[in-house]
């Protein structure tokens, strides 16, 4: 197959921690999707490799690729490992405990031995010093800045082995010029610090949210720089053209010298990009407003998507630390297939939170893991082939999960060992259940508005179940839920955006003073985007003001239509009616702008078109064998299809499992399966 | 809705309920709670709630236990237990229908303090009983002589604002609207008070909602015979938690500072806890009579203490329930701080609280040694400006501050961090200088306030403000002014507590731990606040440890030399000169 010289050659990589998944298009037509081994110790081999991959398969060369993008964990991975670089921070004189301090809040109620809550590894009380200077609360100066402790305390943290500052001065939000200008002496005497500065990286209030995001940005810059500057350097020794562009973790896209930058905006990489591949998926098939749940082996990921954009989040953690970031909202629960079973001492059958996680195991591993898991009940139940798990690369050893739950569940519940596996899987769904309702109305959305989109090797394997407890009666099972990360990332908006804090109440402000603001914000924003080399016809540009009434001190992002004749007005009420759906009421009290947001977004390609799709051919029974339904009260012969052998049309009702190399597909009884035109499978619940 | 399981139970499948099903069962419950917990802080207005947490919601049986909860802080544990009692007690289940609603927040009733109402509703299947839904709230104000309805000077409970008998605040559906009038006229902001109440109606109904849908999925019969046995497990698993602690009195004293009045006496809070059979009964017979100040914790603050303690001695795989209460009986004298009598003031009832719980917990260090640290200063400052800018405009700010953890067997204390029955966030230096003016000065640990020991207790914190303009109404509750938190095991107890005022007159005032009064321009408040005590010898220290204690600012090389024998300069120990003995009133001057 030759290449056409005008086709659009897309290549998205999402490097995990197991497999780096490729995918690759052709003028939005897929031509090659591959999964790779990672290569941890230095992720763009595994890149090189796939690059390698498709020359041979698809004959594609490296030049011939328009558009390379890409997700990773280096971020998130360097502060697992605790492995960023050493950081000293700046204060304002008498506040250089801010970081240490934290908000007192503690993770564990009933615990009384206690361990500190806040990042202190970032940098210890030696390596943070105190600066003199202030600002005031109105952003005058009070206290102007002394180079002189500057360039001391520079001196003092490159002697303790700083390489990277972060710079946190209070009220730098409304004035940053201290800030500016520190940073500038440092560089001056010692011109290969890194330097991150809490105005530039957060210009927000609440000075211990804002030093802890500037550390995390100061704490792994080193470690990302290094790799982004490597990798972009072997993809042009290896042809490609064009500057590959990065996931951030507010789910669009970003060219690599510009996510330098800002490293703390790439914790949430992949699982970004995870989202806005369901987003991609559910806009195919016409389903806009998802629940995407991805089980994995040790927990369950959450994400709720409306009117296909990822919901996003101001403020996450990671790690259980916060940082105040723009973020794809992923909510956490700790149940997953390897979640272990236990008794508790009353006799009550519980699910984790803890895991077997990947070694041992689930007992049907076989790696000498002796305690049962959801994945064991999975086997028992006979839901899952234990030929055919995770593409045959894990040969299921059923009889050891029979004898784990014999053993550890059955026998002291005095049960029968179907029962007890049927058991295991509805506690676990009544604990998931809950988590994905809890997660939804926390938003203000009503999950049972929303389709169900499962992920994960476990998530096809409980949807149906999952589904019924929360009342949602359509499910999306994607074609290819293992590399939807991938798709996600030619998916996704080359997106950026740029911020100003007011803090001011609306009586205060005036319109052409945040006209002003606008037009500054633009500016930036359309500096950044122009320079992604991208074509700018299918500019889209969002004004977003944060506000809150007076006195709260969470907001919430409000369009601002800065062409309108009322915006304040307009503002305000909008404000109240999203205030009212997610807080259930609206105040009729003053209402403050906390910032100004300027987005600016150019989509990709996001129509792609399915594969030609199978020839047609009539429905194949894979196999019969014994499968233990949730609803039923005996193990039946159930129909087992495969799912490469499926074509669009198709209909198939439960009780029937579909088999493909990444997951397993159980349909309960009540529910019908049909097969799109894009190949991905809709299921109906048919409530009796 | 699992309409599986309906199928299962017309099918005969689940004629005998399974361990499963209780599980499956149980998992709803503890999600309705949550659901509701959410309700109610989702649409809730005051900051109390949405920034301290200080909310929590419940469902009971029809026999008034708890039958699942959603808590944020401790302190709610088992606090609506007594007034939902009180309620059946005068209304028999029997006699109420679908749609009444329940009002209360009497102290000697069975309530808290009067800030904190709850609102019962009870929940019907097919015409018939099959639980409670409850919610509370702390209540922005509920009027009496100060806004905010705590005032640390109160002597008499008619100060604190309104009292709520138990009231039918709906009949069948229709609210009152004389009860409405009522409450609205005795309080200071109607308006957010009338949202906070209908928030926790709000909870309310998610939980009488979501209560019966179980019944579409389980018979009701079933369903609270369920109820019952998720009730009977939790008991037999805290029983059998409690017989592994080897039968015996364990007991432990500590004290209040004083109690906002009467300021130079201190408050003894005793607790005898006497293990027996599986059983714990608290004792107060040793702990100080009523007091004239607002310090005083009616029986469900002991309760709520009580139940924190337990849990953290057995051990938390144990599901909340009304089952875990069962075998906690209290001795709780009359006319005793813990057993108050009318009228005598409340509303201060939360530092008593976190004392208590710090004693109950404490009383078992000497068996569960590996579990329990030293004592925590347990200090919850609590500061409240209110006043004028001089431009006329109003504001009011609290702050909420904590002090040190107590030192443990395997490790240091954590500096400045909540801990037991309480657990709320700081305010922002920038939050604080945006909403009133005031500017703190310098915000930071406090250097040799941890208590000495192999393990060094968590160190307090200083904070140092400016009024620059206007009147301001200053509140100072403090604790561990007067009453250092103890070290255990040869550790050393942590430093005490310091306030002070300088008044821009150039005069300076040291706080005696409570004060009312009030502040103007160019005034200074310092308050330092404690350390938690310290864990075995400190001359057992590890050198690394003392000499990364010494670099990052924790202690002081003098410390280091007089208390741990090390001398940072020559880098030796000193084994020859025996440490002193805890000697640490360092005071911070103003502008250090």
């Amino acid at each position: 197959m030759n290449s056409k010289a005008n086709s659009h050659i897309q290549v998205g990589v999402d490097t995990g921690g197991t497999f780096t998944d490729v995918i690759c298009y052709r003028d939005g037509v897929p031509i090659g999707i591959t999964k790779l081994p990672s290569t941890p110790s230095d992720p763009s081999k595994a890149i090189l490799q796939a690059l390698d991959y498709f020359k041979v398969e698809s004959k594609i060369s490296a030049n011939e690729i328009k558009t390379f993008c890409h997700g990773t964990t280096v971020a998130t991975n360097a502060l697992i490992e605790r492995k960023g670089g050493t950081v000293g921070i700046m204060s304002t004189a008498g506040f250089s405990d801010v970081l240490e301090i934290g908000r007192q809040m503690r993770q564990q109620l009933y615990e009384v031995s206690l361990s500190a809550q806040a990042p202190i590894f970032l940098a210890p009380k030696r390596r943070r010093k105190g600066i003199i200077e202030r600002v005031s609360s109105n952003g005058s100066i009070l206290v102007p800045l002394s180079e002189e402790s500057v360039i001391g305390a520079a001196q003092e943290l490159v002697d303790e082995g700083v390489e990277t500052i972060a710079i946190c001065f209070l009220f730098s939000f409304l004035n940053s010029t201290h800030e500016l200008r520190a940073r500038e002496v440092i560089l001056s005497a010692f011109p290969d610090l890194n330097i991150s500065i809490s105005s530039d990286v957060d210009p927000n209030f609440r000075e211990y949210e804002r030093t802890v995001v500037t550390a995390f940005d100061a704490y792994v810059k080193p470690v990302v720089d290094h790799y982004l500057c490597r990798l972009d350097h072997e993809l042009k020794n290896a042809g490609l053209g064009n500057e590959p562009k990065i996931m951030q973790s507010r789910g669009g896209m970003s060219a690599i010298s510009i996510a330098r930058q800002r490293p703390v905006r790439l914790f949430l990489s992949g699982p970004a990009a995870g989202v806005v591949g369901a987003a991609a998926v559910g806009k195919s098939v016409g389903e806009n407003n998802l629940i995407s749940v991805d089980i994995g082996g040790t927990s369950c990921d959450i994400a709720l998507i409306k009117d296909s954009r990822p919901n996003l989040r101001n403020e996450g953690e990671i790690e259980k630390f916060p940082v105040r970031v723009n973020m794809v909202d992923v909510n956490t629960i700790g149940a997953g297939g390897g979640s272990l079973i236990w008794i508790d001492s009353g006799g009550g059958l519980r699910v984790g939170p803890d895991s077997a996680g990947a070694n041992p195991g689930p007992a049907c591993y076989g790696r000498g893991g002796i305690n049962p898991t959801v994945t064991d009940a999975s086997l028992v139940l006979g839901y899952i082939d234990p030929q055919y798990f995770a593409d045959g690369r894990v040969k299921l050893e059923y009889d050891l999960a029979y004898k784990a739950i014999n053993d550890y569940v059955a026998q002291p519940l005095k049960l029968s060992v179907e029962r007890a596996a049927q058991g295991i899987h509805q506690v676990v769904n009544a604990q998931m259940a809950e988590g994905i309702r809890l997660v939804s109305i926390q938003r203000g959305l009503d999950p049972r508005k929303f389709t169900l989109l499962p992920l994960g090797g476990a998530g096809p394997l409980h949807a149906t179940a999952l589904a019924e407890e929360l009342s949602i009666t359509k499910i999306v099972v994607p074609r290819s839920p293992g590399v939807l990360s991938a798709m996600g990332l030619l998916a996704a908006p080359v997106e950026h955006e740029s911020l100003f804090s007011i803090q001011k109440n609306i009586t205060d402000l005036s319109s052409s003073f945040v006209l002003k603001v606008f037009e500054k914000l633009d500016e930036e924003c359309s500096k950044l985007i122009k320079s992604e080399g991208v074509n700018l016809s299918g500019l889209e540009i969002q004004h977003i003001a944060d506000v809150c009434y007076v006195g709260q001190s969470h907001y919430l992002a409000v369009p601002i239509f800065k062409d309108s004749k009322n915006m304040f007005k307009k503002l305000i009420e909008e404000f109240n009616d999203q205030h009212d759906q997610v807080y259930g009421h609206a105040a009729n009290t003053s209402v403050k702008i906390i910032n100004l947001r300027s987005i600016h977004r150019v989509n990709q390609n996001s129509n792609f078109v399915a594969k030609g799709g199978n020839k047609k051919n009539n429905l194949k029974l894979k196999e019969e064998r014994l499968v233990f339904f949730l609803s039923a009260n005996s193990p039946k012969q159930v129909k087992i299809f495969d799912r490469g052998q499926l074509s669009a049309g198709m209909q198939i009702s439960g009780p029937a499992i579909i088999e493909q190399p990444d997951t397993t597909i159980v349909i309960e009884n009540e529910w019908e399966a049909i097969v799109e035109k894009t190949q991905d499978i809709i299921l109906n619940w048919r409530r009796i | 809705m699992e309409p599986i399981l309906k199928k299962q139970i017309q099918s005969g499948k689940l004629k005998n309920i399974d361990s499963i099903t209780i599980e499956v069962i149980r998992n709803k419950l503890d999600g309705i709670a949550n659901e509701m917990q959410h309700a109610l802080l989702r649409s809730a207005f005051s900051p109390i709630v949405k920034e301290g947490l200080d909310a929590s919601a419940s469902l009971f049986t029809v026999h008034g236990e708890t039958l699942s909860q959603s808590i944020s802080i401790p302190i709610h544990l088992g606090t609506l237990i007594p007034i939902v009692k009180k309620i059946l007690e005068l209304n028999p289940v029997s006699t109420m229908s679908e749609g009444d609603i329940f009002i209360m927040n009497d102290p000697y009733l069975g309530g808290t303090h009067l800030p904190d109402i709850a609102i019962i509703m009870p929940v019907f299947f097919d015409g018939h009983p099959l639980g409670l839904s409850a919610a509370m709230v702390h209540h922005q104000d509920v009027g009496g002589m100060t806004p905010g309805s705590v005032p640390t000077n109160a002597t008499e409970i008619f100060q604190e604002g309104i009292r709520i008998p138990p009231l039918k605040f709906a009949n069948a559906g229709n609210i009152d609207k004389n009860i409405v009038e009522l409450l609205k006229l005795n309080v200071r902001l109607p308006d957010i008070f009338m949202g906070d109440i209908n928030s926790q109606v709000a909870a309310c109904n998610v939980g009488k909602r979501r209560l019966s849908e179980l019944c579409m999925s389980y018979e009701r019969t079933s369903l609270m015979e369920v109820f019952e046995l998720l009730l009977d497990k939790s008991e037999m698993m805290t029983r059998n938690a409690l017989s592994k602690i080897p039968p015996g009195q364990y007991q432990y004293t500590d004290f209040l500072d004083n109690d906002g009045v009467v300021l130079d006496e201190k408050i003894k809070i005793s607790v005898n806890a006497i293990v027996k059979d599986g059983s714990v009964t608290f004792d107060f017979s040793q702990t100080s009579d009523q007091v004239k100040g607002p310090f005083n914790c009616v029986p469900s603050g002991s309760l709520s203490a009580a139940c924190f303690a337990i849990r953290v001695v057995t051990g938390s795989d144990i599901p909340t329930n009304g089952g875990c209460f069962r075998p906690i009986k209290l001795k709780l004298p009359e006319g005793s701080i813990v057993n108050p009598k009318e009228p005598a003031p409340v509303n201060a009832r939360t530092s008593t609280i976190k004392r208590i719980s710090g004693c109950m917990v404490a009383a078992f260090r000497e068996i569960l040694p590996e579990k329990i640290s030293a004592d925590s200063a347990s200090e919850m400052l609590i500061l409240q400006f209110g006043g004028r800018r001089t431009n006329g405009q109003h504001f009011i700010v609290g702050e909420l501050i904590a002090s040190g953890s107590g030192a443990s067997i395997d490790r240091d204390g954590v500096d400045v961090i909540e801990t037991d029955a309480s657990n709320c966030m700081n305010l922002p230096v920038e939050a604080l200088e945006l909403e009133a003016p005031i500017r703190v000065n310098r915000f930071c640990l406090r250097e040799n306030s941890g208590g000495d020991g192999e393990y060094r207790g968590g160190l307090g914190v200083l904070r140092e403000y400016e009024i620059l303009e206007g009147e301001i109404k200053f509140t100072h509750r403090g604790e561990r002014h007067f009453c250092a938190a103890r070290g255990h095991n040869g550790g050393f107890e942590g430093a005490k507590a310091h306030s002070k005022i300088f008044r821009a007159s150039g005069c300076t005032e040291v706080i005696p731990s409570k004060i009312v009064t009030d502040l103007e321009k160019g005034d200074k408040i310092l308050i330092e606040t404690a350390g938690g005590g310290g864990y075995g010898d400190p001359t057992d220290r590890p050198e690394q440890n003392i000499l990364a204690d010494i670099r990052d600012k924790k202690i002081t090389s003098q410390v280091a030399s007089d208390i741990y024998s090390y001398s940072y300069d020559s880098g030796k120990f000193s084994p020859d000169t025996l440490p002193k003995r805890n000697n640490k009133n360092f005071e911070t001057e103003i502008g250090e």
